[in-house]
C-alpha cells in the first residue's frame, strides 16, 4: 500500500461491506431523492487546468474532481503527477440527489441560478450541483449525512 | 346585520362558514375576517385593554391597532380583523378577567392611576425581596398579552424558504405595482410582496401574500407569508409599503366606535356592514372626507364633518357608557354618535427604510417624518416616500382644561398623555430613554400609530419642536410575527460516525461532544474500563480530527508549530504533539505520524479540527511554506482496540506481522484490516497495548462489526467515553479543555519535555522561555485522595481557608481501588506526596499529590 491509500475506499477488497451513511435515513424518503454517496470524490491542489472527469474548480489552484466509483482507481492515476497534491476525498462526502426549486429553496439560501458553488444546506456545508432541469446534486461531509438527509425528507414532506 | 348586497363586497353570501367566539357558534360568509363575521353578529367589544382592561373595539382594520387581538385555536395575539374566516375555529378574547363586557381588572381604570402610574413596574413590587415570587405569580396572571399553552406540542409547520430576486418589491400600492411593472419591463426577476387581502396578479411580476419584517445588510429582507418565511436577497429594493393613518389625541380617544377611515371603508366596502348609526367626521386630510360617501352608502347618518384643514378646533372630548361611545364635544359643542371617524392625516411607513440605514427628516411644513439617505440598493417611492398629500397638521392634544377622561398617546401600552408628563417631569426628557421608561411605541403596534403623536407631544411638553426631538430608532420586525415562523424547522446538525447506528443497536447511551454524538458508555462504565485492563475493548475514536500535511515543507513546517521535533523522524513513526497558540497557550493536541518524506498524518481533538485546521493555514499564509494542508476527518473512520488481547486480535484482522519487534509501540503501519485499506497507529490513550486504526468511513460498521465478532472469544466489548476517561486519568494523559483552559501552557501543564526550547523558533517560544524567566505561577500534577471521596470537577483546593487551586479530573478507579484526579496547584506542592485539601460537598477531604501517572507508571503495558 502506498502512503495514502488508506484514504481510498476503492482499494477495499471485495468482500468488505461498503454502507452509506444515509442509507437509514433514506429508508422511507419520498420518490425523486436518490443517494448519491457511491461517487469518487478528490481533492486537487496544484494546477487544475485540463483535469479530467467533472471538475468543480474552487480557485485557480484547488478543485475538486468527480466521477463514478467504479472509475476511482483509473482517475486518481490520471490525476497524479504534474506536481499536483491529490487526496481521495471519496469517503469524506455523502450526496443527495433531489429534484425541484421550491425544496432548494428550504434548504439552501445559494442562488439558484449560479450553480455550482459551495454554501449551507440544512446549516451543513455543501457543494451543490444542478443538473439538466430541476435536478440538484448536494455533496456533503459523510458524518453530516444523517442529518442533511433527514433534513431534506423532512422538507420534501413539507411540500407533498 | 348585512347591508343589501353592493358591489365590489368581499363576501360571498352563498357560502357560510362558522366558527365559535367564547363557545358561541358565530356565522359568517367565505370572505370574511373573523372580525367582520363578529360585527355582523353585533360583536363590538373585541378585547380589553392591557394595562386598564379599558373595552376596545375595531379601530384600524387593517392589522395594525390591537384592539382586536383574539386567541384562536390557542394560538395567542392573532389580529381579528385581518384573519380570514375558517370553519370551526375556536375563537377567545384575550386579557380578560371574567367576559368582554364585565371585566374584574376593568377595577384598575377605575382607582388604579395613582397606584399605577408610568413606569410602577420599576418602583413597586420589589420589597421585600423575598416576596418576589408571589408578586411574580400574581403579575403574570393579570399582565402579557394572550396565554401559551407552555405543554402544547407546534401548532403549525413553519418552514423558510431562501429566494434571491433582481427586484423586491415591498407593497402593492399603486407605486409599487407601478415599479414592479417597471422592473419587470426592463427583464429584471421581479418579486412583488403586499400584505393586502387581495391576491395581485402583474405580467412578468411573481407576487407574493406577505409582509415584510425588515431590512437587513445585503439586501436580506424576511417576509412573514403566514406559515412560510421567506428569506428574500434582492438585488434591489423597492420599498412602496405606504403611510399609516395616524389617530388624533383627545380625552376618550380609545372609545369603542372611535375609528380610522380604513375602518369604515372595509367595513361597508368589503363587508357591506355598518359601521354606526349616526356618525362624526374629523379629518386632518381628505382620508376622513373619503369615507363620507362609504357612510351614506351604509345608512349612517352623518351628524358632523370637521376638516380640520378649514376648521381650527380646540377642545375634543369624547364621552361613552360602557366604553361604548356616545357623544363628542368639539370646542363644547356636544353631538350624539355612536361612530367617530378620525384623521390625523398620514404618516409615511419609513421604518423599512431606517431598518436599511436611511435617514428620517421632519418635514416641519407637513407635520410628517419623511425618509432621506436611502443606502445603495434601496429606493422609496410613493406614499413612503412622503407623498401623502394635503394635511394640517393636528394639534399634540386635543384636551381641554377640563377633566374629561384619559387621552391615549400609546393604546397597545395604555399610556397616556398625562403619563408622557409625568416622565417628562421626571427626567426623561429624551426621546429614547423615554420610550423606554413609558413604553411607548414598544407594543403590538410598532409605534405605527404611536409614534409621531408621542413626538409631537413631547415637542410641546419640551417647548421645543419634532425636529430637536427626532424619531427614536426604528428595529425589526417591523409587523409582529410568530416566534415558530422564525424558528423554522427544528434541525440541528449532528455529526454522527459511520458508526454511529451500531452503538444505539449495542444499547449505547449517546451524548454530545461538540456537535458529535458520542456513546457515553454501553451500561456500565466501570465494567468497561475494567474489560480492557483485563482481555480487550474497542471505541469509536472516529471523531477525531484527521489532517494530511504534505509538501516538501512540511516537516519544516510542523516543526515551526510545535514546540517538540519532527523533523528529525522516520517515516513510520509516531510522535505525540501539543499545539500552541502564539501566546503559548495549549490550543490542541494529538498524534502527528510521518507517513513519507512528504506526507505527515495529524491527529487533532474531537472539536479541535475546524479550529487546527484554520490555525494550519493562517500560518502558512504568512509563511509561504510549500505545504498542502487537508482535512480528512470524516474521510476517515478510526476504532481504537485496546488490551492485553489486542495483538492477537489483530493477527485475525490482518495479515501484517503485529508482532512487538515488527510493529512497534508508536509505530505507524500500512495494512488491509477486515478488508478495509487502513492506517495502524500503535499508540496506547487509554494505557494498555492498542491499536488505532484508520480506514475510509463508508466501512465503519463492516470493521467495527468484524472486531466484535473475530474477537469474542478474546473477550472484546465496546467502551464508551465515560471509561476512556477513566483509563486516560489513570495514565495522568490530559484532557486539552478539561484538564487545561485558555491559560494553560505545556510547562506549567507539567509536559516541559515537549518544549524543545533549543530549536531556532516555533509558535509561542516566545511566551513559554517569557514563563521560565517569571517561575510557574501554578501547576498541573495528579492526586489521590486519602479517604476514597471523589471530589467534583472544578472543586477548590484550599490552602489556610482560601482557595488555591482547582480540581480539572476526577474518577473512581477500581483498577487501582482509589479516587484518583488531575488538579492546578501552587507550585510549592507540586511534589510527590504533598498535602492537598479539596473541598468537597462543604467538607475539607485530604489527597495526596501523585506526579507520575498512576497506572504503569512505566509503560510497560503499551510496549509490552
Amino acid at each position: 500500500m502506498s502512503h495514502l491509500d488508506f484514504l481510498s475506499p476503492d482499494l477495499a477488497a471485495d468482500d468488505a461491506v461498503w454502507r452509506s451513511p444515509l442509507e437509514r435515513a433514506l429508508a422511507h424518503a419520498p420518490e425523486g431523492v436518490e443517494d448519491l454517496t457511491r461517487t469518487a470524490v478528490f481533492e486537487v491542489r496544484g494546477d487544475v487546468d485540463g483535469l479530467e472527469g467533472e471538475v468543480v474548480r474552487l480557485t485557480p489552484e484547488r478543485a475538486y474532481v468527480l466521477c463514478p466509483f467504479e472509475e476511482a482507481g483509473r482517475v486518481r492515476m490520471r490525476l497524479t503527477g504534474a506536481g499536483r497534491v491529490v487526496v481521495d476525498a471519496s469517503a469524506g462526502w455523502a450526496g443527495l440527489r433531489v429534484h425541484g426549486e421550491t425544496l432548494m429553496h428550504r434548504l439552501t439560501d445559494l442562488d439558484l441560478n449560479a450553480l455550482p458553488a459551495l454554501g449551507a444546506l440544512a446549516h451543513v456545508r455543501a457543494l451543490v450541483i444542478r443538473d439538466e432541469g430541476d435536478s440538484f446534486r448536494l455533496y456533503f461531509a459523510q458524518e453530516y449525512g444523517h442529518s442533511v438527509a433527514e433534513a431534506v425528507i423532512d422538507a420534501a414532506e413539507g411540500l407533498a | 346585520m348585512r347591508l343589501e348586497p353592493q358591489q365590489g363586497e368581499r363576501i360571498d353570501r352563498s357560502h357560510e362558514v362558522s366558527f365559535t367566539f367564547h363557545g358561541a357558534s358565530v356565522r359568517g360568509f367565505e370572505g370574511d375576517t373573523l372580525a367582520s363575521a363578529l360585527y355582523a353578529e353585533g360583536q363590538r367589544i373585541f378585547s380589553r385593554s392591557f394595562k386598564y382592561h379599558r373595552p376596545r373595539g375595531l379601530l384600524c382594520c387593517r392589522g395594525t391597532c390591537p384592539n382586536c387581538m383574539v386567541q384562536v385555536d390557542g394560538t395567542p395575539n392573532v389580529r381579528a380583523c385581518v384573519t380570514p374566516i375558517r370553519e370551526g375555529a375556536s375563537v377567545e378574547a384575550q386579557n380578560v378577567w371574567g367576559s368582554l363586557d364585565h371585566d374584574l381588572l376593568a377595577i384598575t381604570d377605575k382607582i388604579g392611576g395613582p397606584f399605577t402610574p408610568v413606569g410602577f413596574y420599576y418602583r413597586t413590587m420589589i420589597r421585600p425581596r423575598r416576596a418576589w415570587p408571589l408578586y411574580e405569580k400574581f403579575l403574570r396572571n393579570v399582565a402579557g398579552l394572550g396565554k401559551v399553552d407552555k405543554h402544547a406540542g407546534r401548532a403549525s409547520r413553519y418552514d423558510v424558504e431562501h429566494r434571491h430576486a433582481e427586484v423586491l418589491v415591498i407593497g402593492g400600492g399603486e407605486s409599487g405595482q407601478a415599479a414592479a411593472r417597471e422592473a419587470a419591463a426592463e427583464g429584471r426577476h421581479t418579486v412583488l410582496v403586499d400584505n393586502g387581502p387581495d391576491p395581485i396578479e402583474l405580467e412578468g411580476v411573481e407576487t407574493i401574500q406577505g409582509t415584510a419584517l425588515g431590512t437587513f445588510e445585503g439586501g436580506l429582507v424576511p417576509v412573514d407569508a403566514g406559515l412560510v418565511l421567506y428569506r428574500f436577497r434582492a438585488g434591489h429594493v423597492v420599498v412602496a409599503a405606504g403611510a399609516v393613518e395616524q389617530p388624533l389625541l383627545f380625552p376618550g380617544n380609545d372609545l369603542v366606535g372611535v375609528v380610522l377611515p380604513e375602518a369604515v371603508r372595509r367595513l361597508v366596502g368589503r363587508w357591506s356592514l355598518r359601521p354606526g348609526t349616526r356618525a362624526v367626521v374629523i379629518s386632518a386630510d381628505d382620508g376622513g372626507l373619503d369615507t363620507l360617501p362609504y357612510l351614506e352608502r351604509a345608512g349612517t347618518e352623518i351628524a358632523e364633518v370637521v376638516d380640520l384643514r378649514e376648521t381650527r378646533v380646540h377642545e375634543i372630548a369624547a364621552q361613552g357608557r360602557g366604553g361604548r361611545l356616545a357623544s363628542v364635544e368639539l370646542d363644547g359643542l356636544k353631538v350624539g354618535c355612536d361612530l367617530l371617524v378620525v384623521s390625523g392625516g398620514r404618516q409615511p411607513a419609513y421604518a423599512l427604510l431606517a431598518h436599511a440605514g436611511a435617514r428620517v427628516e421632519y418635514d416641519d411644513g407637513r407635520g410628517i417624518f419623511v425618509p432621506t439617505d436611502l443606502p445603495p440598493g434601496i429606493e422609496v417611492v410613493g406614499p413612503a416616500a412622503g407623498e401623502t398629500g394635503d394635511a394640517a397638521i393636528p394639534a399634540a392634544t386635543y384636551n381641554g382644561a377640563a377633566k374629561k377622561g384619559k387621552c391615549f398617546v400609546c393604546i397597545c401600552e395604555d399610556v397616556t398623555d398625562k403619563d408622557v408628563k409625568r416622565a417628562i417631569a421626571e427626567g426623561f426628557d429624551s426621546i429614547e430613554l423615554a420610550k423606554r421608561y413609558t413604553t411607548v411605541t414598544m407594543g403590538p403596534c410598532q409605534g405605527k400609530l404611536c409614534h409621531v403623536p408621542s413626538i409631537r407631544l413631547y415637542a410641546r411638553e419640551n417647548e421645543t419642536d419634532e425636529a430637536t426631538i427626532g424619531t427614536t430608532t426604528a428595529r425589526p420586525p417591523w409587523q409582529p410575527v410568530e416566534l415558530g415562523l422564525l424558528a423554522g424547522r427544528p434541525h440541528e446538525p449532528a455529526q454522527r460516525t459511520a458508526i454511529h447506528h451500531r452503538h444505539k443497536e449495542l444499547g449505547a447511551k449517546m451524548m454530545w461532544t461538540g456537535s458529535w454524538r458520542r456513546p457515553h458508555s454501553y451500561g456500565d462504565p466501570a465494567a468497561e474500563a475494567k474489560n480492557v485492563h483485563d482481555s480487550l475493548g474497542v471505541i469509536d475514536v472516529s471523531t477525531l480530527g484527521k489532517l494530511i500535511v504534505s509538501g516538501p515543507d512540511s516537516a519544516a513546517f510542523l516543526e515551526r508549530l510545535y514546540p517538540n521535533r519532527f523533523g528529525d523522524m522516520k517515516a513510520g513513526r509516531i510522535r505525540y504533539g501539543v499545539l500552541n497558540s502564539d501566546a503559548g497557550r495549549i490550543m490542541d493536541d494529538g498524534t502527528l505520524a510521518r507517513l513519507s518524506e512528504e506526507d505527515f498524518y495529524v491527529t487533532t481533538t474531537s472539536t479541535g479540527a475546524g479550529a487546527v485546521v484554520e490555525w494550519f493555514e493562517w500560518w502558512n499564509a504568512i509563511w509561504r511554506m510549500d505545504v498542502e494542508i487537508v482535512n480528512v476527518t470524516g474521510a476517515l473512520a478510526a476504532v481504537n482496540v485496546a488490551g492485553p488481547n489486542a495483538r492477537e486480535l489483530m493477527t485475525r484482522l490482518t495479515d501484517l506481522d503485529v508482532s512487538n519487534d515488527a510493529f512497534m509501540y508508536l509505530d505507524a503501519k500500512h495494512a488491509h484490516v477486515a478488508g478495509a485499506p487502513s492506517l495502524l497507529l500503535r499508540i496506547g490513550f487509554v494505557g494498555e497495548l492498542g491499536y488505532e486504526i484508520h480506514f475510509p468511513s463508508p466501512y465503519g460498521e463492516h470493521v467495527w462489526n468484524e472486531i466484535l465478532a473475530k474477537g469474542a472469544d478474546l473477550g472484546v466489548k465496546p467502551f464508551g467515553l465515560e471509561p476512556q476517561r477513566i483509563l486516560r486519568l489513570e495514565k495522568m494523559h490530559i484532557l486539552v479543555g478539561q484538564d487545561t483552559d485558555s491559560e494553560s501552557n505545556v510547562l506549567e501543564a507539567s509536559m516541559p519535555w515537549i518544549a524543545k526550547l533549543d530549536k531556532d523558533d516555533f509558535v509561542g517560544k516566545w511566551s513559554l522561555e517569557h514563563v521560565l524567566e517569571r517561575g510557574f505561577r501554578e501547576q498541573l500534577v495528579g492526586f489521590e485522595m486519602e479517604n476514597g471521596v471523589v471530589p467534583a470537577e472544578g472543586g477548590q483546593i484550599v490552602i489556610d481557608g482560601r482557595p488555591g487551586g482547582r480540581v480539572t479530573s476526577a474518577r473512581w478507579s477500581n483498577q487501582l481501588d482509589r479516587a484518583i484526579g488531575m488538579a492546578w496547584v501552587p507550585p510549592n506542592l507540586a511534589e510527590e506526596d504533598a498535602e492537598l485539601t479539596i473541598k468537597v460537598d462543604g467538607s475539607v477531604e485530604k489527597a495526596r499529590v501523585r506526579l507520575r501517572p498512576f497506572f504503569d507508571p512505566e509503560g510497560e503495558h503499551l510496549r509490552t
